[in-house]
């Protein structure tokens, strides 16, 4: 009773916070740091459900939200498509293409299916340098428009971590029902024992090609609000360091769970932007954070599967659950 | 298209080839010691040309310093799998490919951190003017890298077949469990292929190094083309990484010469996506479903 007690409480005093902090604060800088933390939590829902669930690993995510952030800059910037028009056509091309991607991807599994993806991945960044009519090449795309829906425009640092916050909560709370509906209990059987879920019925290839464009599209969401938060996107964003670091995030959660990477995902953004929560901190602490992020995520996530592999979800959970161990 | 001009672009083909050969064949030495697909091998190469850099600024002659970056390499990838793969050996291939990938996020952020994030270059192997033939020329540098990349070749293939470690880790490639039964130390066959693996990737990013320059952000890149290379050879063998790499670096090559330059290594990534999907056995590979 009292974890079910825990289970509603928690999530439901940290929305509170979440929506209470522009009452509470007026920190240009924080707003920016939390918003970072709102983007990387869509598309780390997106990447839990196709990790902890599902058993997929992807190393292209960050192209997929580059894929969501060039489509929005360029619609609004270029083409002055309206913000949500541009928005949406950014999340579903980012779910088509993975839904393409995902087809051929059926064959493989394990090493090879990352390794696909890590190619992919390249290619865009490929692409994202050298299709310069449309990305600006290097130099990348400036001066893309903020939010807009008809003449309220959303331009101030809370505004936009409203805007951001609010979508991520929709989306953890759409996800974290999704694994206790039927596709849901279908793929944690996928993850379980792929053979086992074909014998019950369950047509293991459509729910992974679903569950693969689902993440691509909730990366292009969170890339197509990322380019009108920031107001300039460049190819060295959507790049293999930032999917491995998304990788990282799922991971130090721990699988089968939502909560788990949740937390891992706000722990790691946070690392290198601590100063916008400490504000005393001194300068070096800050900059020998940032300088270190990989390597502290890298050897984290490494030590976590040594020593811990459930995660932080494996740490909240008192009792393993039945079928937890690899 | 003169002919020489054909023959240049075949050259360097053959010389990124022959490159990517070397790194393909520490991804198939270690798959086939233990199925694991090392996500770490491109910094590997990375270490290689750095690490010789750094000999050489400290003052150490060149060839001692190549020698010494391969065999540090080495010591990396043996200490990788002893501490970071071992402990959970019997895990599924998720939990090995991200601690490879963890390992090779390390090496990478280490190498920023102790040699800088600028471009450096290693001095040529043997100076000189280039060797020219049929009207095309040949950089000293890349006969160094053809003549290591035969080398090893000949040297890998030897091993493999006339030496007693060489028949264990065939055996244990074959079944790792029914060598462990013979009797063969199947751990140290795992680590020996780990070091090897990271002294041949090594190798091939000094032998490069002063003809392109290198990074402590060129491991990735040169991971997936030497992962490419030995995907389509076909993983495992040995004689294939090769095959692949060269045939990779002439496509690459003429894909330039005949297509675009911007999109060079699209081209080939495009290719190893479409062996992935079309054929994961590789082209030398025997047909007939694998386990991928």
């Amino acid at each position: 009773m009292r974890s079910r007690l825990a289970g509603t409480l928690v999530p439901a005093v940290g929305v509170i916070l979440v929506l209470a902090m522009p009452f509470m604060t007026t920190d240009r800088y924080l707003f920016k740091v939390l918003t970072f933390v709102g983007l990387n939590l869509i598309v780390v829902a997106g990447l839990a459900l196709l990790f902890g669930y599902a058993g997929q690993i992807s190393l292209g995510h960050a192209a997929f939200f580059g894929i969501g952030a060039y489509t929005a800059g360029y619609l609004t910037g270029e083409a002055a498509v309206p913000w949500l028009v541009a928005t949406l056509v950014a999340a579903l091309l980012a779910a088509l293409v993975g839904f393409v991607l995902s087809l051929p991807m059926l064959r493989l599994k394990g090493h090879y299916l990352a390794m696909a993806t890590l190619g992919f991945s390249e290619i865009m960044t490929v692409l994202f340098i050298e299709a310069r009519g449309i990305t600006g090449g290097n130099d990348g795309l400036r001066g893309i428009p903020y939010p807009s829906l008809g003449s309220f425009k959303i331009d101030t640092p809370s505004g936009v971590y409203l805007l951001v916050w609010i979508t991520a909560i929709v989306v953890l709370v759409l996800a974290a029902n999704l694994v206790r509906t039927r596709p849901g209990r279908a793929l944690r059987a996928l993850h379980g024992a792929e053979l086992g879920a074909q014998a019950c019925g369950i047509d293991t290839g459509r729910l992974r090609v679903q569950v693969f464009a689902l993440s691509a599209g909730l990366a292009g969401l969170a890339g197509a609000l990322y380019a009108s938060a920031v107001g300039f996107i460049s190819p060295t964003t959507f790049s293999l360091e930032f999917s491995v670091l998304l990788v990282a995030m799922v991971v130090l959660g721990g699988t089968g769970s939502v909560t788990g990477p949740v937390v891992a995902c706000v722990l790691l953004t946070l690392l290198p932007y601590v100063d916008a929560l400490v504000p005393g901190l001194p300068r070096e602490v800050v900059s020998f954070l940032q300088d270190w992020e990989a390597d502290i995520a890298g050897i984290v996530m490494i030590l976590v599967l040594l020593f811990a592999p459930g995660g932080v979800a494996g740490l909240l959970r008192r009792s393993p659950r039945v079928g937890e161990a690899e | 298209m003169s002919s020489s001009e054909l023959l240049q672009f075949l050259i360097s083909g053959l010389q990124n080839g022959a490159v990517y050969a070397l790194v393909g064949l520490g991804f198939t030495l270690v798959y086939a010691s233990t199925g694991i697909i090392n996500f770490a091998q491109g910094e590997f190469f990375m270490l290689g040309g750095m690490l010789a850099v750094a000999g050489v600024r400290m003052g150490l002659p060149l060839p001692l310093s190549i020698l010494a970056a391969v065999l540090l390499s080495a010591g990396v990838g043996v200490a990788m799998e002893r501490f970071a793969l071992r402990p959970r050996r019997d895990s599924g291939a998720l939990v090995l490919i991200i601690i490879t990938i963890g390992a090779s996020m390390v090496l990478k952020s280490l190498a920023r951190h102790i040699f800088g994030p600028n471009e450096m270059a290693l001095p040529a192997f043997t100076p000189g003017p280039p060797v020219l033939l049929l009207g095309a020329a040949i950089d000293r540098q890349v006969l160094w890298i053809w003549g290591l990349t035969i080398v090893a070749v000949v040297g890998l293939t030897l091993l493999y077949t006339k030496t007693k470690l060489g028949r264990a880790m065939r055996a244990s490639s074959l079944s790792h469990d029914a060598a462990r039964l013979m009797g063969i130390d199947t751990a140290g066959v795992v680590m020996i292929s780990f070091g090897l693996a990271a002294a041949l990737g090594a190798l091939g990013g000094a032998a490069v190094a002063p003809l392109t320059q290198t990074a402590f952000d060129v491991g990735a890149r040169a991971g997936l083309k030497g992962f490419a290379a030995a995907i389509l050879g076909g993983l495992g063998n040995p004689i294939a990484a090769v095959v692949g790499g060269l045939v990779l670096g002439v496509l690459e090559s003429l894909s330039v010469a005949f297509i675009s330059s911007t999109y060079k290594d699209a081209i080939s990534l495009v290719l190893l996506l479409a062996v992935l999907f079309l054929r994961p056995q590789g082209l030398l590979g025997k047909s007939g479903r694998e386990k991928v």
